[in-house]
């Protein structure tokens, strides 16, 4: 109390005193740098961060909204299991909107198929324990910041002993992509901001090699507007390729050692196919040998059929960073947040969605 | 999606937190931080408690949630609608 709104940390005051380091520590140079996580992407074109740079830097987002990653056959299968009759099928609310090769899971839903929005995978565990008629299947996506948790509600569905409770899991691990990235060597980067709450559970280290491999640093940042900031200057200024914390309100070099161990009890990894960057080994998380009956893949046998990308969508060279979603012919004619085309328009962290929402102007 | 909230937590039994956070109680699982304590703030994700907070950090996070809660609200009620074509 005392401190004047204005000049509080975080205020605007902060906010522009970072933007002026950026212009100086960046001197006039031209630098790219990536954010990998959707509530950074929500976050710069909500507090209009890129009217704040000095012109020769630019901002892209990569690979970093769950839902916007998410191949096209897995979201095949996540409508091929509501469409059967004794599945109840709980997800986050995110995914229910996005369109897979013929349908949504929204559309399903108003036909008659049994679909529950859940804001956490233990709402999916209760609701299989009240309704022991439904087969309840709950569709995992996220990263390590969501798998953990979805792993902790598997545990508990465990010692429950549900047999109507199982997973689809289509969670997916951050460092993977970041590499697949660089060694795809199409899209020139500077540095990347970290995914603040990724990083709580991975920690700073899951990142080092970036620096070390690649020569390409890395701040793990916090999701306001002083934050980004801050992590930009602090990329800028870097003279040796380094991976620092700037969200060090809740990111340790380590991360949180506990529930990665919670992760690897329950899930194990696999390959993952990823939007726009195909299937990179290792980098998805599929239920542990121990764990197996859990695995709605395994309990109920569906065949989605061929996938099809929708036509003109141009979300795979989003989410590498190959173009700015301005510059596909679909953006904010035929698909905007109301109608999506793509799933990058859906998700409201989607790159697609947060441009057209705040009307974001690039560079 | 990997948003994560700051919650104070009121009460422990079994693992389980009931926390409290805008006048609002929920119950969240502290499996994945068992040092969590009655009056720390947590950081909330899909039911998880997934780190612990100091208090000063806890609550300079929440003024800031509190802005960019308070402008979605003026957003919904079509204060900043934009009619132009973008």
């Amino acid at each position: 109390m005392g401190t004047p709104e204005h000049s509080k940390p975080g205020g605007p005051e902060e906010v522009r005193r970072l933007a002026d380091a950026l212009r100086q520590v960046s001197a006039g140079r031209r630098l790219t740098f990536m954010e990998v996580c959707g509530t950074h992407t929500m976050a710069i074109s909500r507090y209009g961060l890129r009217q704040l740079l000095p012109q020769g830097i630019r901002l892209v987002s990569g690979p970093g909204c769950p839902v916007c990653v998410t191949a096209m056959r897995d979201l095949d299968t996540v409508v091929a299991l509501a469409r059967l009759p004794e599945v109840t099928l709980a997800t986050f609310g995110d995914l229910v909107r996005v369109p897979s090769s013929s349908s949504t899971l929204a559309a399903e839903r108003a036909q008659g198929a049994d679909v529950r929005v859940v804001y956490s995978p233990f709402d999916a565990v209760e609701l299989a324990a009240t309704r022991p008629d439904r087969q309840v299947v709950f569709a995992g996506i996220g990263f390590e910041t969501t798998a953990p948790a979805v792993a902790a509600a598997i545990l508990d569905g465990a010692r429950r002993e549900l047999t109507n409770f199982s997973v689809l899991s289509l969670h997916k691990t951050m460092p993977a992509p970041l590499r697949a990235l660089l060694d795809l060597g199409e899209t020139a980067i500077d540095g990347f901001i970290l995914p603040g709450h990724v990083s709580v559970i991975t920690g700073s280290l899951a990142f080092d090699f970036l620096a070390r491999e690649y020569g390409v640093g890395g701040v793990v940042a916090g999701f306001e507007p002083a934050d980004v900031l801050a992590a930009l200057v602090r990329l800028a200024a870097q003279r040796e390729p380094a991976v620092a914390i700037e969200y060090t309100r809740a990111v340790r070099p380590e991360g949180n050692t506990l529930a990665r161990e919670v992760m690897s009890q329950v899930f194990e990894p696999s390959d993952a196919e990823w939007r726009g960057l195909g299937t990179i080994p290792g980098s998805g998380l599929v239920l542990a040998p121990a764990f197996r009956q859990f695995a709605a893949e395994e309990r109920f046998s569906v065949d989605p059929g061929p996938s099809r990308e929708p036509r003109g969508c141009r979300c795979g060279e989003v989410l590498r960073g190959l173009i700015d979603p301005p510059v596909c012919g679909l953006f904010g004619k035929r698909c905007t947040p109301e109608q999506p085309i793509g799933a990058c328009m859906v998700s409201s962290e989607g790159a697609c969605a947060a441009y057209y929402r705040y009307r974001d102007i690039g560079e | 999606m990997c948003l994560a909230i700051p919650m104070r937590v009121a009460a422990i039994e079994d693992q389980m937190a009931t926390i409290e956070s805008q006048g609002l109680t929920q119950r969240v699982s502290l499996l994945l931080v068992p040092d969590a304590r009655v009056g720390d703030y947590v950081l909330v994700h899909a039911g998880c408690a997934i780190a612990v907070l100091g208090e000063q950090e806890a609550t300079e996070t929440l003024d800031l949630l509190r802005e960019v809660l308070a402008f979605e609200d003026r957003e919904e009620a079509g204060e900043f609608e934009d009619h132009g074509d973008s």
